[in-house]
Formats: C-alpha cells, sequence, structure tokens
C-alpha cells in the first residue's frame, strides 16, 4: 500500500471517527452549559471590542485571565474619572467572567456612586445635562446589578446590593415613584433571603423597605413581629422604632404610653429612638403616632418646650434641584 | 495464545516504551524547559506582596486576589502546556531523523508503535511534572493568601457583631475562592488539553518532515478546534432547517468531524469564578482525553508504520 | 553443529524511489541478490550512490523493498523480530550528545530487554572490547570521529547479534583509527560472527573481508570470494628475506630453464604508506611516553 493511499485511509477514518464523536460531544457540551460549568458563548461584538490577541486568548485560553486585565483597565479609566469608558470595559468583563459577583458589584457600584457623584459635585457641565448624567448613571448602575442577578440568580449579595440601592435615600428620587422603589427594594432583598445564603442583615433590612411601601403596613408589621421574635435580646433601634409606628398605624385608637412601654425596654431608649427617626426625615421612615408620643415623652421627662425635638428643623428630603 | 506469553510481550512493550519516554524527557529538560519554572515561581510569589490596582470594598477585601492568583497561575499553566506540548511533540521526530539516531532504534528489535508511545509519554511526562510543580507553587501561595484574606474577613466580621451562621457564611465563601479539590481539577484539565495537542500535534509530525510546518499546524488547529463546538451548532442547526447556506453547512461538516472540541475544556474558567466541578464531569473529560490519545497515536502510528528513511 | 541456513538472503531487490510526479522513478537498487552465509565477512563495495545504502536499509526494514525479499537468519526483513540478531552501524551516526558513552551504551542495551547487572556486565565488556573505557563518563559530544564510530559498533553488539551491518564504518577516520576498526572486525569475524559491511575505501575492504560483492548504479556487476577475484591468475609471488645477489641470480636462472615460466621482476616489495605512517606515529608515542617517564 503506497504512502499516498495511507493518507487517504487516514483522512476517511479521521471523518469516521468525527461522526462517531460528534454526538457524544455535543452531548458532553451540552451537559456543561446546563450545569453552568462552561462560560456562555462570547458575543460577537465583545469580540470586536476585545481586539484579535485577547480573542485568541479568552477562547483558546482564559476569559478569567483577560477579565483580570480589563479590570486593571477599569480602574485606571475610574481614577480618570471617564465614566462611559468605566461602562463599556465593565461590560466586557462580565461578558468574559459572568459569574463572578465581584465584578457585577463594583461595576454597578461605579456607576450608581461614583459617576452619580461626580456629576453632582464635581462636573462642569451645564446644571440641566448634569440632573440628566446624574439620573442616568444611576439607572445604568441599577440595570447591571439586574443583570448579574439574572446571570447569577443564586447569588444573595448582588440581590442585597440592588436593595441597598434602590432605598437609598441619595438615589431614590433618581426611580421616579418613591413607593415603588422602596417596594422593589424590598422584593430585591426578600429574593436574597429566600436564596437561603443571605446575611442575617438582609432579612431586616427587607423589612425597612417594606416599611416605607405605602400601603403595605399590615404586611410590614407582621415581618416586624417576626423578626422580634427571631430576636431575643434588644433588637436594633429601627426595628423597634417600626414596630412602634407599625402598631400604631394598626390601631390608632391604643394608648400611646402604653405601646411606647410595650415596645422599647425604658422610656429613655424610646424618647432616643422615636426622636432620631423624627429627625431623619430624609430616610421616609413612617412616623406614624411618633409626634404623639414625643410629645408625651418630653412631658414624662420634664423637658422645656424650647428644646423639644419637634422645634428642630427638619432635613427635607433631598430633591435633585437643590443640587443643579 | 498463550496468557504468559502475552504477559511477556506486553511487559516488553511497557519496557521499551518507558526506555524511551524517560529518555525524550530528560532530552528535553536538557534543553531548559524549567527555566521557565522558575520565571513562574517569581512571578508567582511576586504577585503575593504586589497588589493590583482595582477597588475593593470591605466585604471583597483580598478577594478578589485570590481569583487573580488563580487566573494568572492557570494562564500560564495553560500557555506553558500548549506550547510545549506542540513544539517539543514537533521536534523529536524530525530531530531523531536528522541526526540518524532513528536508524539506530529501529535497528533494534524496537516496534515503531513503541518508539511512537515512548516519544508521546516523555512529552507528556514532562508537561505533568511541570503543571505539578505549578500547582504546589499555586496552592501553596494561594493557602497563604486565603489564610490571610480569612482572618482578616473573620475579624471584621466579629467586630462588625455578625451573627455565628453568617460568619460560617463568610468563611465557606472566601474558602471557596481558595485552594479547592476543583481547582486541582482545572489542573488536570489543563494537561488533558496538553494531552490531546500533544497527540494531534505527533500525528501531523508523522506525515510531516518539517518541526516548524508541524509547529504552525497544530497551532492553527488547537485555535480552530475551539470553533468545532460552534462549528457543530451551525451544522446540526442547519438540519433543522435555519437559513444556512449548504457552502457554510458543508464547511461546518468538515470542521465538526475534523478537529477536536476544545471548548469543553473551559470548565477552567467556571472553576476559577468558584464554581464546584462534580466528579463525574472529570471522569468525563478523563475519557475525552483518553479517547484523543489513543486515536492520534494508532493514527501515527498507521502513518509512520510504513514511512521510509 | 553447522549453520547451513544463511545469515542474510536478498534475492531479486529491487527499489524505485519516486522523485517527482513527471520524471520515472529512480531505481536505486535494480535486481541484487546477496547471500551470506554464517561467520562470513561480505563487502559490498561501490562508488557514491550505487545502492549500498539501499540495499542495508531494505535488509533493516528502513526501506520496503518494490519487489524482492530480504531476510536476516530466515526471519523476513519487514518483521520486527528479525532485528533481534543483527546490529546496525550507520553511516555518520550522532548519538544523543547529552548522554555519555555508558549511558548510551545502557539506552540501546535496555531497548533491547536487557537490565540489571546482566547490561552492566555486557557495557563493561563492550566498552572494553572497543577501548573507550577512559572516556565512557564523557558526554558523547566530545567524541571524536574514531571514539564515535567505535562507541557506534558498541552499541551495534550490545544484544550480542549474530550479524552486524556496518555502513562505511572506516570512513573519515584517520589510519590510527581505522587499524583499529579493523581489529574489531577481525575480533568479531574469531568469534563467528557475520559481517556485512559496505564501503567505498577499496584498500580497507580488501584487508578485511572474504566475500566481496561489486554494485555500480543499483546492479551487482561482480560477486565472488576476495582471494579468487583479486589474485592474478597467472603469477606466483615469492617473497625471501635476506636473499643473496647471487641467490638472487641463480633463482632468475632457474626460472629461465623452465620454458613456461617468466621471470616478471625482481627489486624490494613495497610497504604501504599506511603501515609506514603507523609505524612513524607509534614509535613517535612510544618515544615521548619514555621521556614522560
Amino acid at each position: 500500500m503506497t504512502q499516498g493511499k495511507r493518507y487517504v485511509i487516514l483522512g476517511l477514518v479521521v471523518l469516521v471517527m468525527g461522526a462517531a464523536r460528534l454526538p457524544l460531544e455535543q452531548g458532553l457540551s451540552v451537559e456543561l452549559s446546563e450545569k453552568g460549568l462552561v462560560p456562555p458563548k462570547l458575543k460577537i461584538d465583545t469580540g470586536d471590542k476585545l481586539g484579535q490577541t485577547f480573542s485568541a486568548v479568552s477562547l483558546g485560553g482564559l476569559r478569567t485571565l483577560v477579565a483580570t486585565f480589563f479590570n486593571i483597565r477599569a480602574f485606571s479609566y475610574f481614577t480618570e474619572q471617564k465614566w462611559s469608558e468605566v461602562a463599556e470595559t465593565y461590560n466586557i468583563i462580565v461578558d468574559l467572567a459572568p459569574h463572578t459577583r465581584y465584578y457585577w458589584d463594583s461595576g454597578s457600584w461605579h456607576q450608581s456612586y461614583n459617576a452619580a457623584s461626580y456629576y453632582l459635585y464635581q462636573s462642569n457641565l451645564p446644571a440641566m445635562r448634569r440632573k440628566l448624567a446624574w439620573k442616568e448613571s444611576i439607572l445604568t448602575g441599577r440595570n447591571f446589578l439586574e443583570r448579574g442577578i439574572r446571570n447569577n440568580p443564586n447569588d444573595p449579595i448582588l440581590r442585597q446590593s440592588l436593595g441597598y440601592l434602590l432605598a437609598d435615600p441619595n438615589k431614590i428620587l433618581a426611580f421616579g415613584d418613591t413607593g415603588k422603589a422602596f417596594e422593589e427594594s424590598y422584593e430585591a432583598y426578600w429574593s436574597a433571603v429566600q436564596t437561603g445564603k443571605a446575611r442575617g442583615f438582609a432579612k431586616r433590612a427587607a423589612l425597612y423597605s417594606l416599611a416605607r411601601v405605602p400601603g403595605r403596613e399590615e404586611e410590614a408589621l407582621e415581618l416586624a413581629l417576626e423578626i422580634r421574635s427571631e430576636m431575643p435580646v434588644l433588637p436594633p433601634p429601627t426595628v423597634l422604632g417600626l414596630l412602634y409606628s407599625l402598631r400604631y398605624f394598626a390601631d390608632p385608637n391604643q394608648s400611646v404610653l402604653e405601646l411606647v412601654d410595650d415596645v422599647f425596654p425604658t422610656r429613655e431608649i424610646g424618647y432616643e429612638v422615636l426622636g432620631n427617626v423624627w429627625l431623619r426625615s430624609r430616610d421616609r421612615f413612617p412616623v406614624h403616632g411618633s409626634a404623639k408620643a414625643l410629645v408625651l415623652l418630653e412631658n414624662h421627662f420634664d423637658i422645656p418646650e424650647a428644646q423639644s425635638i419637634l422645634r428642630r428643623e427638619l432635613a427635607l428630603p433631598m430633591d435633585p434641584n437643590d443640587y443643579f | 495464545m498463550n496468557p504468559l506469553l502475552m504477559i511477556n510481550a506486553f511487559t516488553a512493550h511497557l519496557g521499551r516504551i518507558s526506555v524511551i519516554a524517560r529518555h525524550a524527557f530528560t532530552q528535553l529538560v536538557r534543553m531548559k524547559v524549567f527555566y521557565f519554572l522558575a520565571f513562574f515561581a517569581i512571578i508567582l510569589i511576586g504577585s503575593n506582596f504586589f497588589n493590583l490596582p482595582q477597588h475593593e470594598g470591605p466585604e471583597a477585601a483580598g478577594v478578589n486576589i485570590l481569583r487573580s492568583i488563580k487566573s494568572w497561575s492557570l494562564g500560564a499553566m495553560t500557555l506553558f502546556s500548549v506550547v510545549l506540548s506542540i513544539v517539543a511533540t514537533a521536534l523529536l521526530l524530525p530531530k531523531d531523523v536528522e541526526d540518524r539516531t532513528l536508524y539506530t532504534i529501529l535497528a533494534k528489535p524496537v516496534p515503531r508503535i513503541d518508539y511512537l508511545a515512548g516519544k508521546l509519554l516523555g512529552v507528556l511526562l514532562l508537561i505533568f511534572v511541570s503543571l505539578l510543580v505549578m500547582d504546589l507553587l499555586m496552592t501553596g501561595i494561594l493557602q497563604v493568601r486565603t489564610n490571610m484574606v480569612l482572618s482578616k474577613q473573620m475579624a471584621m466580621a466579629e467586630a462588625r457583631g455578625w451573627s455565628v451562621s453568617d460568619i460560617a457564611g463568610l468563611k465557606a465563601d472566601i474558602l471557596a475562592q481558595g485552594p479547592t479539590f476543583s481547582l486541582q481539577g482545572a489542573v488536570l484539565a489543563v494537561f488533558l488539553r496538553a494531552t490531546v495537542i500533544a497527540s494531534m500535534s505527533l500525528l501531523i509530525s508523522t506525515f510531516s518532515s518539517s518541526t516548524l510546518f508541524t509547529t504552525i499546524v497544530s497551532f492553527l488547529i488547537y485555535f480552530c478546534g475551539h470553533f468545532q463546538a460552534d462549528a457543530r451548532a451551525i451544522y446540526l442547526s442547519s438540519e433543522v432547517g435555519t437559513d444556512v447556506g449548504w457552502v457554510s453547512q458543508a464547511i461546518a461538516l468538515l470542521v465538526s468531524l475534523i478537529l477536536p472540541d476544545f471548548q469543553l475544556f473551559n470548565v477552567i474558567d467556571s472553576v476559577i469564578e468558584g464554581q464546584l466541578m462534580p466528579l463525574v464531569i472529570f471522569g468525563k473529560l478523563i475519557l475525552v482525553g483518553l479517547f484523543y490519545f489513543s486515536f492520534y497515536l494508532i493514527a501515527s502510528w498507521f502513518v509512520f508504520a510504513k514511512k521510509e528513511f | 553443529m553447522t549453520d547451513s541456513s544463511p545469515a542474510v538472503e536478498i534475492r531479486h531487490l529491487v527499489k524505485d524511489f519516486k522523485t517527482s510526479f513527471k520524471r520515472q522513478p529512480l531505481r536505486a537498487v535494480d535486481d541484487v541478490s546477496i547471500r551470506i552465509m554464517p561467520g562470513e565477512v561480505y563487502g559490498l563495495i561501490g562508488p557514491n550512490g550505487s545502492g549500498k545504502s539501499t540495499t542495508m536499509k531494505a535488509l533493516l526494514g528502513l526501506v520496503a523493498p518494490t519487489s524482492g525479499e530480504c531476510a536476516i537468519f530466515g526471519k523476513d526483513s519487514l518483521k520486527v523480530d528479525s532485528r533481534d540478531e543483527v546490529g546496525f552501524l550507520p553511516e555518520n551516526p550522532y548519538f544523543y550528545k547529552h548522554l555519555s558513552g555508558e549511558e548510551t551504551l545502557n539506552f540501546y542495551g535496555k531497548l533491547c530487554g536487557i537490565r540489571g547487572t546482566k547490561l552492566r556486565d555486557r557495557v563493561n565488556e563492550l566498552l572494553k572490547l572497543v577501548d573507550l573505557e577512559d572516556a565512557s563518563h564523557r558526554r558523547i559530544g566530545g567524541y571524536s570521529k574514531g571514539m564515535l564510530q567505535r562507541i557506534g559498533l558498541a552499541q551495534a553488539l550490545i544484544q550480542e547479534p549474530r550479524l552486524v551491518i556496518l555502513d562505511e564504518p572506516t570512513a573519515g577516520v584517520d589510519p590510527v583509527g581505522s587499524r583499529e576498526i579493523r581489529d574489531l572486525i577481525f575480533k568479531l569475524k574469531e568469534q563467528g560472527i557475520t559481517v556485512f559491511l559496505c564501503s567505498h575505501l577499496l584498500e580497507q575492504v580488501q584487508e578485511v573481508c572474504d566475500t566481496v560483492g561489486i554494485i555500480f548504479r543499483g546492479r551487482m556487476i561482480k560477486e565472488g570470494n576476495l582471494d579468487d577475484l583479486i589474485a592474478i591468475e597467472d603469477q606466483t609471488e615469492l617473497v625471501v628475506k635476506d636473499a643473496s645477489p647471487e641467490l638472487v641470480a641463480e633463482i632468475a636462472a632457474l626460472i629461465g630453464r623452465d620454458g613456461a615460466a617468466e621471470l616478471v621482476r625482481t627489486g624490494k616489495p613495497r610497504t604501504t604508506l599506511e603501515r609506514l605512517f603507523l609505524r612513524e606515529t607509534r614509535d613517535q608515542k612510544n618515544s615521548e611516553s619514555n621521556i614522560l617517564k
């Protein structure tokens, strides 16, 4: 048999073997991507952005390594405050490493916090454009987090970050309807709790957001009571404050001082907590029955009217127009 | 046939293969391949003292460095093993032919398949040893760093008064980013991929007599092998009747049949991101590696058996 | 017990090489038949490109015949087991430069399945035979041409083969080394090992071989016993020591009286330049070592 004939036979055998292994490899490939063990296909335009050399590495080698490089680049854009480049780079990064929570988290942080703050304080653009940019940065950050959550449904931290962003008093006005924002924040925190891997405070954070949704006070009270029962030792002041307001809301006719004594361990603590909540009006926590309680407690403690908390000026909820 | 004779024959084969393999190993080592390992070690240990410029919130403090260490190390391992498996295999046969030492070996009662298997196993041994050393270094540095991150995070968590279950959750999170069995599995995946590449390179070197040609073709196949999965997808989807021209379909089919699917080994990326790898998957990857190794070795023998010198 | 089956049997060997698609294939070996009996030293001589190496390679299975058969001790050359009894020294061999002489022999020994003390003894024996004991720990990269040939010969003998094939064993070697190799071949012959060598250094072949085959452009043009071939048939040689001129005259007269015989020439027989060289260099070496003592 000549060498030429041998090559022909070899070629045929390779093709036949290829046909034989095709279904097996396909099966394994499908199994791997179902289990999330193989990263999803890179979108074509990411390949363009990456440039030829990096594409070769990320296809032939390690996307996560390329992501690391791009992370360094994103950081330098951040130090130069080039926000659109930061956003673009992070898009590439998460395409390469979609299951790395850190990238989603920091990418959205750069937009919602750093970029927004830049437009608030530092940018030289005219006011109208700055306001728009501020709002857009925050919304970009939010979208980024939501994408991250879709890619990592079992991750609690991204959900917590989303919940935090949506309830942040400095950002909330970017989202339009504040009530809706608080509701979505509650849902984010609650979904984090439901992953089963959330940190302990996620449940409390869910409560805080829920309590600020107008119309769902009953639910909030139930949740507050549940949390209270899970904490044998004294819960945080915010929980106590909410318990007071929500219980008052449920039954406005009850005796205020009795309620205070029931909820708070001492009247001093009650006065302090309710006073703080009252003053921190920017946080928008419910203050049902707080004014009444404060008056009564001030009487009890013989605090002169001149020093009453109710006389202090409240910080108004932040309005973007104040800054632009 | 007498089983004792078969065992004797088998042992004789193994003996010859191991002699050639060990010899190929020392020959490659003398080519100062291991200096790369020293370079790798220096970079890795240096990275321990060098902090990448990046943002780190208090809760993520240090965890990203773990990921970086893993990325760097596995990237270096991949690069090294791919280059070595192609180049070392490509030069073994032509060198023997050029030096005429091949004649002295084949003039002895050495079956040609023993010769091929020995050379291939020598290269794989070299890659295995190198990967082992790099793996030990990586795991060591990673362990040290993980412990540093862990103690820092534990201190922070306790200072903030986190609950016991929360602290345990945090600890588990951090340990999952450190050295795990899945990480060792990722190194194994690197080795398996190198096995496939080296075997394929051997096949090409049997019908090409030029080291350069073999090297270039092998690199091309390696590169294109990553698109094999896409080609396969195109071909299979075209059966369902999507709009794909028949030329593209034919090319896709050809590519799917000829090239190996290197994308299967991308599990490495997922492991770096912190996924856990079930043993079954590793078993399957090992089978894939074994399949390509045997197939290419036998195909090489087929071409080499009647080659004239 | 005499072994009457041939050590080497090549029957009607033809080998064509394709040069390019257009031209006719090149016929390197054209209907060559050789038979070598055990214990013989056979020399295949011919100019460069006459097909000597190809014939040897066909015998060793490195090249497949276009037609014809080759067998070693009755086993077909295309099968691996035919090489159990053969040792081969190729032309201008390189061995792995990074190994020492001893390590090289160990390598080849293990390839033949020899291990342990048996291997060690065999290696030492061979190193002694080829006179490389001192250099056995030096790397092959530092060996001279003659040393390379000798280690090559040792490697060929590692598994105690009954047949040894040598391709240009003395090419490029200086006269001293050449002499040593030829002495080794004599030693092999004494041990009953069959030797098949090819060379185009005709003088050296003349000393060593029993049988000779002349190959030219792929064809065997003459073959036979060496002495028969080169004896000048009709002449007789008489070499006398310390002959006085009177004795020489008497012998000449005796021949003159015989009707058929004729005196062709008298005078001093010539030594060869090679013998002179060896004698002189040996004497020089001896006198130098005497001075050192």
